[in-house]
């Protein structure tokens, strides 16, 4: 392939900078955190929750700034030049720059998840191989959909601070999501949203998995077989206990039965897959449209 | 057909940002095989010029081809066929030059050694270090050295004399004469005037986006009606000279 060499490149950068590697020592960090809840919920494979755990909080900041200067960082020091000088198409140019990265953060988190479960196996033993290699699967979908996001950021804007200012933008909504599609859901409905007891309403629990985090748990839970919502998978088994109540949003204690198909949570790998290919639609779209410069 | 076609051409070429035109329909042919000098005074939409050849920028009216190919729908194989130094461009400081080089060797899918473009360039000594500590001057080297990458049928080098000693001065002129003599073209933009009379067979004379002159450099001696021994500077202000004074010119 033509931008292979570039995406090589692209890697290399990811690979040798510091922050991809930062990024693999917090999810490690973060993500190991031997709970009885968590024993509880999975037994042996607490191991594959400590990814989750660490991947849910730090991959998409991690991804999205490692990845989000990739084209205006080229624009703001002039080497973009010698970028759109190759023979590459534009649309090679965002390809090469777009996997080139994502194989950088997918590498590191990879290395993340492999100490992970080194660490898990040393300390509970075995896991299930299946949870396992779906999760790892799963985590670099959600690399993939944060690295699209980042791409397209550094697409659109001019300024360096201009990008920064949108990834903060971003992850602010989305730390903020739950909230936001609560009160939103209420403004509608008129139903007020107790987390306690949420109403069985499929469009709301929908809006809570439409994030790629959101997605990723959902997807992740699934694997473990905690049940079905976006929260982490302890949350997930402490809110399925008899007796307990949290503040969760589950499908199982919402609806009698499953609730409605599309919230089955192997459609949040179409969500992930979406946040995947929109960015990297639009930023090809805006990237191949008029100057470049 | 574009075996034989001119290496650039420009076809009544406009390029407007919002209310500015920095370049007013251009027309321009560079042949295969000569040295061409594009001058203009900062500002005159040289650069401008350069980016719609490259595809960089894409013109608000008019067409380009280069080797005649359209720089959009062909841009593989135009830059495959072009070198470019661009102007005010900017290195990865955290890889060395020998890594630039061949960054651009592999995307021309060629296997040109980096030492010996390096080297040709008055890099030798600088191979492995990394651009981050480089000079202006050694900058400019580089970016040369990559322009050179797979034997380019047509080089563009914006500036090329910026920022170098009088040894680089003299070492790109050594480079251009043997592009040339290779069966290259090069078109090149610069305000060292000194230097274009050195090197180009025709010059243009670009201002305010506009081409006010264009031949070699006894035909703008002829048409500014200057002295025999005229340098380039002297024709140069003449004809930019007048293009100022003439009010009708100016936006």
């Amino acid at each position: 392939m033509r931008w292979s060499p570039l995406a090589r490149s692209e890697s290399r950068t990811v690979l040798t900078s510091k922050g991809a590697w930062i990024l693999a020592f917090l999810v490690v960090l973060w993500g190991f955190r031997p709970t009885y809840a968590g024993w509880d919920a999975v037994g042996r494979n607490i191991t594959v929750g400590y990814i989750q755990i660490g991947v849910d909080l730090f991959l998409p900041i991690g991804a999205l700034l490692v990845s989000y200067q990739s084209l205006i960082g080229e624009r703001t020091t002039g080497s973009i030049k010698f970028l759109l000088g190759l023979p590459l198409t534009r649309t090679q140019i965002l390809l090469g720059k777009a996997s080139g990265r994502f194989v950088g953060v997918g590498a590191a988190i990879v290395a993340a998840a492999l100490a992970l479960a080194g660490i898990g196996l040393v300390e509970h033993g075995p896991f299930g191989l299946l949870p396992f290699l779906g999760t790892l699967v799963a985590t670099l979908l959600l690399a993939s959909a944060m690295v699209a996001v980042g791409v397209l950021v550094s697409t659109v804007t001019r300024r360096t601070v201009t990008a920064a200012t949108g990834v903060f933008a971003y992850l602010l909504v989305t730390l903020f999501w739950t909230q936001i599609v609560t009160s939103v859901y209420t403004a509608i409905t008129g139903v007020p949203v107790d987390p306690y007891e949420a109403p069985a309403s499929g469009p709301l629990f929908l809006a809570l998995r439409l994030t790629p985090d959101g997605a990723y748990n959902v997807l992740t839970n699934w694997l473990l077989g905690v049940g079905n919502s976006a929260e982490l998978f302890h949350i997930v088994a402490t809110k399925l206990a008899p007796g307990v109540s949290v503040n969760a949003f589950v499908v199982e204690a919402a609806f009698d039965g499953g609730g409605p198909w599309y919230l089955h949570p192997a459609l949040s790998v179409v969500v992930l897959l979406v946040w995947m290919g929109v960015p990297m639609a639009l930023a090809r779209r805006v990237f191949t449209e008029g100057d470049a410069l | 057909m574009s075996a034989s076609a001119p290496a650039i051409e420009a076809d009544a070429v406009t390029k407007e940002y919002g209310d500015v035109r920095a370049v007013d329909s251009l027309d321009l042919v560079v042949e295969r095989g000569e040295t061409y000098g594009f001058l203009g005074p900062n500002g005159a939409g040289k650069s401008t010029t350069i980016g719609l050849l490259l595809d960089y920028l894409r013109p608000t009216s008019g067409t380009v081809r280069v080797l005649g190919k359209d720089p959009r729908r062909d841009v593989v194989e135009v830059h495959d066929r072009v070198g470019v130094l661009p102007d005010r461009f900017g290195l990865y400081e955290d890889r060395s030059a020998r890594q630039h080089v061949a960054f651009v060797a592999e995307a021309k899918r060629v296997d040109d050694a980096p030492e010996s473009l390096l080297e040709r360039v008055g890099l030798g000594d600088a191979v492995d270090d990394d651009a981050g500590d480089f000079s202006s001057g050694m900058e400019q080297r580089l970016a040369l050295a990559m322009a050179l990458v797979g034997d380019p049928e047509l080089l563009i080098l914006d500036e090329p004399f910026s920022g170098l000693d009088p040894h680089g001065v003299r070492r790109v002129r050594d480079i251009v004469h043997e592009e040339t003599q290779r069966g290259a073209t090069v078109f090149f933009s610069s305000h060292v005037l000194g230097q274009v009379e050195l090197v180009c067979d025709r010059i243009g004379v670009l201002h305010e986006g506009r081409l006010v002159a264009e031949g070699t450099l006894d035909e703008l001696r002829d048409r500014t009606e200057s002295p025999d021994d005229a340098t380039v500077e002297d024709v140069f202000v003449e004809l930019t000279d007048a293009r100022v004074d003439d009010g009708g010119e100016r936006r």
